[in-house]
C-alpha cells in the first residue's frame, strides 16, 4: 500500500495547477458564465499544447496516453479552478466513444483533431422528462436505406454550439445507437439554455435529419453499451472534479475564518465553524482517497463497475455538503455575487445532478450489491 | 500510488488468515462480541493471546533489542484487522500503549521486567486515565501522587477503567506536581492491580461489557515504578495515543457488519416481498456500502501516512477516527431501521433478525464516538493541527 504520487504524476497535476492559474483565473471563469461558446479559446489551446487535452488519448491518435488515475489528477485542478473547458464531453466522452466502438475511420477523422483541441464533439443523449437510463433514450433513428432519419429533442447538451459533430443517442429498431450530427446541417436546431452553473448549455432539436449509415458508431444497437461503459469511468473524473471543487471552497473559506472577526474573535474560533470545517475536511480527504482507489482501478484495468458510481456519489455529495457549510460560514456576504463561494455552491449543485445523479448512482451501488 | 499490499505483506495476510482458520476457537472467537472481544476475561482468551506470542506476532514492531523485529506498523495493521474480522482478541495495550512507551521512555529497570512479559502474554493491564473531572480534559487528572520515602503515595479516584477486574498491572496518571501547569503537573505509574489500598468497582454499561471506577486509598509505589521522568506524564501519553488511535477502532467490525447487513438484505422479506426491492432500503444499502468504502480508504490514508515515518499521523489518525466511528452507529441504527420492529428482540434470543447482532452492537457502539476521544475532541485536532485555525476553547 503506498498513496504516494510518483514524480511524474506530480508534475502533471502541478504543471496542470500552474496552467490554470495563469489561463483560467476566477474572472475568466465569471466571464465564461452564460457565454455562448462557453469556454476561452486561450485556455483550450494552451491545454492542448500542454498535453492535457489528450491526457486519456492513446499516443497512436496523438494522445498522452496516460491513465485514469493522471486524468484524476488533472480533473482534481479543473475543479479547484472552476475551469470552464469542453474536456470532459469531447476529450473524455466522445473520444472515449470514439476509441471504445468507432471505426478505423472515425478514429483517424476526429482523434487528432480532438486531442488537437482543432474540434470539439459533444454527446447528445438526455431528453425532455425522461432519465439516465436506457430507457431514457426515445429520439427515433428511423433506418431508411442506407440512412437514418432522426427526429426528436435532446436537452443538456453541453459546448453544442462550439462542436464540430454531435454523439446522437437515438433509439432504432435494434436499440440505441450512437450517431455523428453535424450540428450545422439542415434541421438541427440549437438553443441555449441557462443553467445554474452558467455552463453552455443547448437544447438541440433534430427534425427529420438524415445520417449516413457509416456516421453510426460501433454495430448497430450497440449504442448503450459503449456509453454506459465510457461515462462509467467518466464518474471517476467527475468525482476528482468535484473533491477539487470541494477543496479550494474550502480553503478559501478557512483563509476568511482566520481573518475575519466577530465578537472579537476570528470566526474560525468558534467551535461551531470549526467543527463544520473539520468535518468537511474528513470528508474531502476520505472522497479523494476513494476517488484516487477508482482511478487506480481503472489505470490497471480493472473493473470500475464498483468504485467509480460510489466514488462520484460520495464526491458530489461532499462538494455540495461542503459548499453549503462554507456559505453559511461567509455569512451574509455569502449570499452576493461578488464573493466566490456562491460559484462553487451554484457548480456542487450542478455536477451532483448530471451526469448520472445521486439517485440513479444509489441505485447502481445498490444493484451492485443487492441484486447479484 | 498502490492500494494492494505488497507482495510481501499479502503473504503475512495469507499467512496470518490461514493460521487463524486453523485456529478457531468458538469460544475465544465468538463472532457476536466483534472486536470487543478482548475485554472477555477467560482463561480460554490468555491461552490463545499466549498463540498469538508464540507466533511472535506481538510486537513486531518493536525495536530488534527488545525483542521485536522492527517491521513497518502496516503488518500489526494486517494482523489487527485479521484478528477483529475472526472476532479474535487484538494485540492489544501492552504491545502499542505501554510497550511503546517503556521502549521510549522507561527504565533499564522497568524494560526488563515488563517488556519480555508483554511479548509472552504474560501480562495483562488496565489504562488509568480518565477520572470524574479529567476525561476530555485528560491533563485535568487530579489523583493525588505525594512524594515520600522511596517512592509515591497515591490517593484520589479513576473512572472508566476497562478490564480493572482482571488485569495484572495498572497503568496510571497522576498528579505529582500539584504547583505547575496542569499539561506538566503529571507522572505515570505501574501498580499491580491486587495492591492493597486499590479499590475496585464495577461500572455496568449498556453495550456488553462493564467497566469500572477505582478508589485509591495510601496506595504506595516505589520509586522504580514511575514511567519516564517525573512531569512528562502527560506528554508520553498523548504521544501513545497518537499511535494506537487506529490500533483502538479497526475497521473490520464495520465492514463486518455492512457485509452481513447487505447478506441478510438480499434474501429477508417483508410482506412475502423481497426487501431489497424496496427503494428506501436500496437507498440505505448503497450509502452505507459507499461510505464503508470510504472508511476503509481512510484507513488506508492513515496506514500509508504511519508507514511513511516521520510525525505520528494524528490528523489522518483523527479522520478516520471521526468518520468511522459515526459510520459504525450509523450503520448499526440503519441496520435495525430496516429490520423493522423486530429490531427491538435483544440480542441472543431466537427470533432476533441477524441473532440480535444489530441490536447489541447499537448498545455497544455508544461508546465509539467519546472513548479514546470524543468526536469533537477529533475535530479540535483536525480543526488546530490540520487546517491551522485558532484555539477555540
Ligand atoms: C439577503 C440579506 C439581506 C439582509 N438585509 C439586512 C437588512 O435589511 N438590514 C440589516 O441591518 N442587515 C441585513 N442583512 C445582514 C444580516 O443580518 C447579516 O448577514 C447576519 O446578521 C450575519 O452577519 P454577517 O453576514 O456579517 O456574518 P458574520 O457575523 O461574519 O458571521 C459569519 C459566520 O460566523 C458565524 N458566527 C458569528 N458569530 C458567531 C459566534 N459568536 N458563535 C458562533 N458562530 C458565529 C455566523 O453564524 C456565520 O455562520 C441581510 C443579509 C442578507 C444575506
Ligand atoms: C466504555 C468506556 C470505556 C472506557 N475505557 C477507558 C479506560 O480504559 N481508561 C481510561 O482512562 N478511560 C476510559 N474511558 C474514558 C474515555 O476516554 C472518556 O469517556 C472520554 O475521553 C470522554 O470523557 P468524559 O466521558 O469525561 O466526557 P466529557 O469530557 O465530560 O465530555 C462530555 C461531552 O463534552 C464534549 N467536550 C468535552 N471537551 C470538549 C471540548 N474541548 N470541545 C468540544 N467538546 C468537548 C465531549 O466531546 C462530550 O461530547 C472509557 C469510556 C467508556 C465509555
Amino acid at each position: 500500500m503506498d498513496l504516494e504520487l510518483s514524480e511524474e504524476q506530480q508534475m502533471i497535476k502541478d504543471m496542470t495547477r500552474a496552467l490554470l492559474g495563469e489561463h483560467c483565473p476566477i474572472e475568466v471563469v465569471r466571464e465564461m458564465e452564460d457565454d455562448p461558446k462557453g469556454y476561452p479559446a486561450g485556455l483550450w489551446k494552451q491545454m492542448a499544447e500542454a498535453g492535457l487535452v489528450g491526457v486519456l488519448i492513446p499516443e497512436s491518435h496523438g494522445g498522452g496516453g496516460l491513465g485514469l488515475l493522471e486524468a484524476a489528477l488533472v480533473y482534481e485542478e479543473l475543479g479547484r479552478a472552476m475551469a470552464p473547458t469542453p474536456h470532459f464531453v469531447s476529450a473524455v466522452l466522445s473520444a472515449g466513444m470514439l476509441l471504445e466502438a468507432g471505426s478505423e475511420a472515425q478514429q483517424e477523422a476526429w482523434l487528432p483533431k480532438i486531442v488537437a483541441g482543432d474540434a470539439i464533439l459533444t454527446p447528445a443523449w438526455l431528453e425532455p422528462d425522461r432519465g439516465f437510463g436506457p430507457e431514457g433514450v426515445a429520439l427515433a433513428a428511423k433506418r431508411e436505406g442506407d440512412e437514418y432519419l432522426l427526429s426528436g429533442v435532446k436537452r443538456h447538451v453541453n459546448y453544442a454550439s462550439s462542436a464540430e459533430r454531435l454523439i446522437v443517442l437515438a433509439r432504432s429498431d435494434d436499440g440505441v445507437e450512437l450517431l455523428l450530427v453535424d450540428p450545422s446541417g439542415d434541421g438541427v436546431e440549437l438553443k441555449q439554455i441557462r443553467s445554474q452553473s452558467g455552463e453552455a448549455h443547448y437544447r438541440v432539436e433534430l427534425r427529420d435529419v438524415r445520417v449516413p449509415v457509416s456516421a453510426r458508431i460501433g454495430a448497430a444497437g450497440s449504442g448503450w453499451e459503449t456509453f454506459a461503459k465510457v461515462l462509467q469511468d467518466g464518474l471517476v473524473l467527475q468525482a476528482a472534479q468535484a473533491i477539487g471543487g470541494a477543496d479550494r471552497c474550502l480553503e478559501n473559506t478557512v483563509e476568511y475564518a482566520k481573518v475575519r472577526k466577530q465578537f472579537d474573535k476570528p470566526l474560525g474560533a468558534f467551535q461551531a465553524l470549526a467543527h463544520y470545517m473539520a468535518d468537511a475536511s474528513t470528508q474531502i480527504e476520505g472522497g479523494r482517497v476513494l476517488v484516487h482507489e477508482a482511478a487506480w482501478n481503472g489505470a490497471l484495468g480493472r473493473s470500475t463497475a464498483r468504485f467509480a458510481p460510489m466514488a462520484k456519489l460520495f464526491a458530489c455529495n461532499t462538494y455540495q455538503d461542503v459548499t453549503r457549510v462554507c456559505a453559511q460560514i461567509w455569512g451574509g456576504v455569502a449570499f452576493t455575487i461578488e464573493y466566490d463561494t456562491q460559484m462553487y455552491f451554484r457548480r456542487a449543485k450542478e455536477m451532483q445532478l448530471s451526469w448520472w445523479d445521486t439517485p440513479y448512482l444509489e441505485e447502481l451501488v445498490a444493484a451492485d450489491v443487492l441484486d447479484q | 500510488m498502490d492500494f494492494d499490499f505488497s507482495p510481501e505483506e499479502q503473504k503475512f495476510a495469507d499467512e496470518v488468515e490461514q493460521w487463524l482458520t486453523e485456529n478457531h476457537d468458538p469460544v475465544v472467537m465468538d463472532p457476536t462480541r466483534e472486536n470487543f472481544t478482548q475485554l472477555a476475561d477467560t482463561p480460554e482468551r490468555r491461552d490463545f493471546m499466549k498463540k498469538l506470542a508464540k507466533q511472535g506476532w506481538l510486537g513486531m514492531s518493536w525495536p530488534k533489542e527488545y525483542g521485536g523485529q522492527e517491521i513497518e506498523g502496516v503488518y500489526e495493521f494486517i494482523l489487527n484487522e485479521a484478528l477483529s474480522r475472526h472476532a479474535a482478541p487484538q494485540i492489544g495495550k501492552g504491545v502499542g500503549i505501554i510497550g511503546k512507551t517503556l521502549i521510549r521512555h522507561g527504565s533499564d529497570f522497568l524494560k526488563a521486567e515488563f517488556l519480555p512479559k508483554i511479548l509472552s502474554a504474560e501480562v495483562e493491564f488496565a489504562v488509568g486515565y480518565s477520572e470524574p473531572e479529567a476525561g476530555s480534559d485528560a491533563a485535568n487528572m487530579q489523583l493525588k501522587a505525594d512524594k515520600v520515602d522511596g517512592g509515591w503515595n497515591l490517593n484520589g479516584q479513576k473512572m472508566w477503567t476497562t478490564s480493572a477486574h482482571f488485569a495484572d498491572w495498572y497503568w496510571v496518571g497522576a498528579r505529582t506536581d500539584p504547583d505547575k501547569p496542569k499539561h506538566d503537573g503529571l507522572s505515570l505509574f505501574l501498580i499491580p492491580m491486587d495492591h492493597a489500598g486499590l479499590e475496585i468497582q464495577s461500572l455496568p454499561t449498556i453495550g456488553k461489557d462493564t467497566t469500572n471506577q477505582v478508589f485509591f486509598t495510601d496506595v504506595f509505589v516505589p520509586d522504580e515504578y514511575l514511567v519516564g521522568k517525573r512531569g512528562q506524564g502527560f506528554q508520553m501519553i498523548a504521544e501513545a495515543l497518537d499511535l494506537e488511535r487506529f490500533t483502538m477502532f479497526t475497521l473490520s467490525p464495520i465492514s463486518e457488519r455492512t457485509r452481513v447487513l447487505v447478506d441478510w438484505a438480499k434474501t429477508a422479506t417483508r410482506d412475502d416481498k423481497p426487501i431489497r426491492e424496496n427503494p428506501d432500503t436500496r437507498r440505505l444499502i448503497a450509502n452505507i456500502v459507499t461510505d464503508t468504502a470510504v472508511a476503509k480508504a481512510l484507513s488506508t490514508r492513515f496506514v500509508c501516512a504511519a508507514k511513511a515515518g516521520g510525525k505520528p499521523p494524528s490528523i489522518q489518525s483523527s479522520q478516520y477516527k471521526l468518520f468511522t466511528t459515526t459510520l459504525s452507529q450509523r450503520v448499526c441504527d440503519e441496520a435495525l431501521d430496516i429490520t423493522g420492529a423486530a429490531g427491538t428482540i435483544r440480542e441472543g434470543q431466537d427470533e432476533a433478525p441477524i441473532r440480535g447482532r444489530f441490536e447489541g452492537a447499537y448498545r455497544a457502539t455508544m461508546n465509539e464516538t467519546v472513548g479514546g476521544g470524543s468526536s469533537e475532541i477529533q475535530k479540535n485536532i483536525i480543526a488546530r493541527r490540520h487546517l491551522g485555525l485558532p484555539k477555540n476553547f
